[in-house]
Parts: structure tokens; sequence; C-alpha cells
């Protein structure tokens, strides 16, 4: 028995999973106590799920790796869950390291160390895809350090900069 | 007729030469840099030639010398990449290689945009108003002189370009200076040239596009208009013809104005005509686009004429054959861009494997595209990466189609901007046929969806996160379970 709580756009929902294991392929999950057939493609991770049979409700879906959204063709959700068993907080994702999100080139660094940044202020500009992709801070702080400048080409998930 | 022709672009449009020169039996040459190899046009050409390095396909010494070493009769050069740059042109037809495209002498006339402005203007049709001369990045002063000239809002374009990048609004003198360090910067990064300049901005206006054919014979005829005033982030990414909510004789008005102005440039060739429709229905020329354009599907559909044949007929001499009267204009199309990019991440760019690529199907649905599942989106490339164009009698019948089509579509594996090209089919403004250039201001992204099933969705995370976490931490680790881990335990 799995009993977790997920936050959907600011809604809260308490979902409680005894089985995981499907009988002919739905599993039950009760959503606030009332209890929903749920059949889904290929459950090994949350990127393989690409449709679901709710009772009879069909879904086309996109999931987050990190299960921060998910897509169905009518807009993006944005989730939270939380394991009310396990009884420890996911931690925030305001990272204090600022990685690639996709390989490319400095373009500019908008920042100096030591300087106190907002979140969401922009630290530096990538290019990737023939884009000028600004890279923003995930949460208020100093600037720590800068381990790239302008010019030198970055790959997946180098480090970019650190916040304090 | 060519017998070989060279294919010298990527990604979907030259899957879509390679597919034209086919259907016409005339063998198509593609070329590849080395990150493109397995790309789809290299695995359906007739032909495949490497370029030497990364960053070839814009290099105009290396796809000629691929043209001179295959032997073929013409180049291809579709739209952006080589396309435009009038070197390249000028040094085929100096090789007595057939360019299917503007000739060097057009090409050099439309490339500056200031002078062709001028030009037009000067034949007594109605322009918009941009600044007297483009400007280098670092001339702010300037800049600020000729914007207080001009007056605001006004728009800051790339000189070089066209396809939307660089180009952003300016409301007030505060924010020019960082818009154009902006533009500039994207400009460069595009297009290779930093220049850019200012234009005044018709706040509430549309963008409508006219695309004509003329071939070496004096025939110039238009193929109707497309309305292309639905942007996101300063990209076209939803068009449809005929445009709504312009009237029938505003419609012909604008279609003679193409036409005056694709013979004012001698096209030869498929051209686009590019006009604003001000919020008082007046039309004024903007830019001429002498090349096949990324839209051409949604033209396609109402015509039935397959533009890059005739683009290829055009370039071997051939007439066109038909009249003005000839080309029937039926039904509604709305065509889609969609793109490897996050609308709810700043429209990231999202290169990677696409793991899952459903396209749609049934009556009237066409997909123009480069992508399979299992293919890569390549970092080193524009974000486009499929077009959807969809065709019905009605517009309210074209509105459903393009709906279910957007709904059937599916790509995991990277991100897309589906899921916004489908708030903006659903968009009232959208749907009444209303929306102006303003209306890509509204934020459609920011609110969540409000009609599906949130307790649905609840079931659905938790079982993707029950799912996550059963597979974190699986009883046997993964080591003990495989025939490495057996076989070093065996007793000898």
């Amino acid at each position: 028995m799995h009993k977790l709580q997920i936050t959907i756009d600011g809604a809260e929902f308490t979902v409680e999973v005894d089985d995981l294991s499907a009988t002919d392929g739905f599993v039950t999950a009760k959503v606030n106590g009332v209890p929903l057939r749920v059949a889904a493609s290929s459950l090994s991770t949350p990127e393989s799920i690409q449709w679901a049979v709710v009772d009879t409700r069909a879904y086309e879906l996109q999931i987050d790796h990190e299960l921060r959204w998910i897509q169905s063709w009518r807009g993006r959700h944005q989730i939270d869950v939380r394991d009310l068993d396990v009884r420890v907080a996911r931690p925030v994702s305001t990272d204090a390291r600022i990685k690639t999100p996709i390989p490319g080139i400095v373009v500019r660094v908008l920042v100096e160390v030591g300087q106190e940044v907002e979140a969401g202020q922009p630290v530096l500009v990538l290019e990737a895809m023939k884009m000028e992709n600004e890279i923003r801070a995930a949460r208020a702080g100093r600037v720590a350090s800068l381990s790239v400048r302008a010019g030198q080409s970055v790959r997946l998930h180098d480090l970019l900069a650190e916040i304090a | 007729m060519f017998k070989k022709i060279l294919v010298a672009n990527r990604g979907e449009i030259a899957v879509r030469i390679v597919r034209a020169c086919r259907d016409m039996g005339i063998a198509a040459v593609a070329v590849y840099e080395p990150d493109d190899m397995g790309a789809l046009h290299v695995r359906l050409a007739d032909e495949a030639h490497a370029l030497p390095a990364q960053g070839d396909y814009r290099s105009p010494e290396a796809m000629l010398a691929v043209a001179l070493r295959v032997g073929v009769d013409a180049v291809h050069p579709g739209y952006g990449i080589i396309s435009e740059h009038p070197g390249f042109v000028r040094a085929c037809e100096e090789a007595g290689v057939a360019v299917i495209g503007p000739g060097s002498a057009v090409l050099e006339q439309v490339r500056n945009k200031i002078d062709t402005l001028e030009r037009v203007r000067a034949a007594g049709i109605p322009t918009t108003r941009p600044s007297s001369r483009s400007f280098a990045p670092d001339e702010g002063e300037a800049m600020l002189a000729e914007a207080t000239r001009i007056g605001f809002p006004l728009v800051v374009k790339a000189h070089a370009g066209g396809h939307g990048r660089g180009t952003h609004v300016v409301y007030d003198s505060d924010t020019l200076l960082a818009v154009v360090k902006r533009s500039s910067g994207a400009a460069q990064a595009f297009y290779g040239d930093a220049h850019i300049y200012l234009e005044a901005a018709m706040p509430a206006s549309r963008y409508i596009e006219v695309p004509v054919l003329g071939d070496c014979h004096g025939t110039i005829v238009h193929l109707g208009e497309r309305d292309g005033s639905i942007q996101r982030n300063t990209r076209k990414v939803i068009g449809e013809s005929p445009a709504p909510g312009i009237d029938q004789a505003q419609r012909e008005a604008i279609w003679q104005t193409a036409i005056q102005v694709a013979r004012l440039f001698g096209i030869c060739g498929a051209a686009t005509v590019e006009f604003v429709v001000d919020s008082a229905g007046q039309h004024h020329f903007t830019e001429i686009k002498p090349r096949i354009q990324v839209e051409h599907l949604a033209t396609e559909m109402v015509t039935r004429i397959d533009t890059v044949r005739e683009q290829l007929r055009i370039a071997a001499g051939e007439p066109l054959g038909y009249s003005q009267e000839q080309v029937r204009l039926s039904g509604v199309s709305i065509f889609c861009r969609i793109n490897a990019e996050d609308p709810w991440h700043g429209y990231m760019p999202s290169p990677g494997q696409i793991t899952c690529f459903r396209i749609p199907g049934g009556p009237n649905v066409r997909v123009d595209t480069y992508a399979y599942s299992g293919s890569e989106v390549p970092v080193h490339y524009d974000s486009l990466m499929a077009k959807l164009v969809v065709w019905g009698t009605s517009r309210e019948e074209c509105l459903h189609r393009v709906h279910r089509a957007l709904q059937e579509f599916q790509i995991n594996g990277v991100q897309t901007n589906l899921g916004l090209l489908r708030l903006i089919v659903n968009d009232e403004e959208f749907v009444s046929g209303s929306y102006t250039t303003d209306s890509s201001q509204r934020h459609l992204i920011d609110t969540p969806p409000s009609d599906d099933n949130l307790s649905d969705i609840a079931a659905v995370a938790a079982l993707a996160f029950l799912a996550r976490a059963r597979s974190a931490s699986p009883a046997t680790p993964p080591a003990f379970t495989s025939g490495w881990y057996r076989e070093s335990r065996r007793i000898p």
C-alpha cells in the first residue's frame, strides 16, 4: 500500500495504490477515496508513458523525466509528488549549480563573480540550434563561481556557474 | 529537363526537394556534414556525398566542389543556409550549373532590404517605413536618433535575413539598445551579419504574403495569399490560406500589387511578396523573398500545384503553360511548424533522440519532415523538425481537421511546440479568424489547461512515480543478473 500526495496546478490530491501489478491490464488507484482503473503504456520510466486510459477516458501523454509536469493534448500541468510513507520532502528544484541544458557555445556572460542575482535573472547567453538562449539563475544569491567565458563551447550538463 | 540535381540543403526541405526530383524521374544528389550522416534526405537520395567538415552546408566552395565533381546540371539550394548567398549563386552560374532559385542579379537587388523598399515605393506602391540605412550594433547614438524620427513602436529587423530571426518590436527608447543587442546577436548567429534596420511598427496588423511563380518567358501568376500573423518567439508558427478577415476586393488588390512587385524585380522562379495590412485595411509592401518558402505547403493544398516541380520546370527554361485564370484556388488550408523546442521553458531548443514519432493520417493531412522514430534532432541546426498542413472545403472543416491532426501527432524523446500549437488552434481569436499580429502577445501557456480531469492526471502521476521508484531500486542489482557475473563465478 502506497500513499502519495500529488499537487496538480495547485490542487491537492491524495492517491492510494495497493498493488502496482495490473489485473486485466488495469491498476486501481484511489484518488481522494474514489477508485479509478488506470492502464498505461510501458511504466519503466515516466518518459516512456505515452498514453493512459483512466476508466473509459483515453489520454495521450508526455511526462517529464523528473515528474515536474505532465502534458496532455490540452496543455501542460505542473505537478509535485510526495510519498506520504517516506515523510521526506522532495528537494526543491532550486539547485545552486547552473548546468548546460543543451550543448552549445557561450555567447555572452552577463554576470561577474561576487555579483548578487535574483531568481530568474539571466546569467549568460548560450547559442544552440542557431538560437540565442538565456540561461537564468534558478534562485537568488551571490555568484560564487563562473566556469565558462564567452566564446567557449560547452557540452550537455557542463557546470556553467554556481550561486551561493 | 535536368538529369541530375544537387540538393544543397538539409532537413525537411532537402527531403522535399529529393521527393520532387524522384517524382519527375530526375536523379537527386544529397550532401551531408559529418554529424548529419544518417539524415533522411541522405537516405532517400540517389547519391550521397560527404562534405569535408562541419559547417560546410554554408560553404559555397565545398558545395560547388561536389556539384562539379558529380557533374550535376542544376543545384537546388532550398531556403536558408546557402540559398541567398550571392557569391555561391554567381559561382554556379559561372561554372555553368543552373541554380533553381533566384539568379545572382535578383539576389543582389533584394538582399539590401532598404534599397528594395525604396525601389518599390518609387514605383508608386505603398510600403512600410524603414530607417534610412542599416546599422552596425555599436551605432547606438545614430540608432536612437533615427528611432525618434520614425517614432515608436518600431520593429528591429536583421538586415541580411528573412526567417524572422532577430525581429523584435520595441515600444520605447529605453529598451531600444538592449533589443538591438539581442537582434544583432541573433542575426550574427543565424545569417553571419550583425547589421540591423528599423521599421515603423503597425499595431494590430496582419501579415499577408503572396506566393508567385514567374517563368522566363514573361508569365507571372500568383497562388492566392497566406496569412502569417500568428507568431511565437518572433517566428511564424501557423499560416493559413486564404487569409481570413479580409474581403475579396482587398484580396484582389493585394494579388495585383504582388504581381506588380514581382515584375519589378524580374522574378523568374518561385517568390513570395510580403505585406503588412494595417487596421484600416491598407496593404503595405515590406519584403520579397525570391525563393521557396517554409509555408509553401499551405499554398500547394489550395492550388494543387507542386511548387518545387514548377521551380525545376522554370529553371529548365520551360514556360509555365497556364494563365492566372487557370490557377484555381479551392478550399482552406492551415499550416503548422513543429519545432524541437520547449515553449514552457522560454522556447529552449531541444535536441536529442526521438523515441516516438507518430504522424497524423486520414484524408487531407500532410506532414513534411526529416524525422522518424529513432532519428536524432541534431544540435547544430535549426529547430524546425516537421511541417503539418491540413485542407478542408471550408474553414470550419479545416479547423476541426487541424485540431484532430495535432491531437494525433505524437513526438517523444525531445520537447516540441505541439502543445502550444494545440492551444493556438483552440484559441477564440484563431477560431474566429479575427487575429492580428498583436495576438502573438496572448499568453496561452501561462494558465494550466482547465478541461482535463485532474483526478485522472493524479492517478497517472502516482503510477509514474511508483513505477520509477520501483525501477530505481530493483530487488536484484542488474550486475548480478548479467551473464558476465555468472561467468566470472564459474570455477574453471
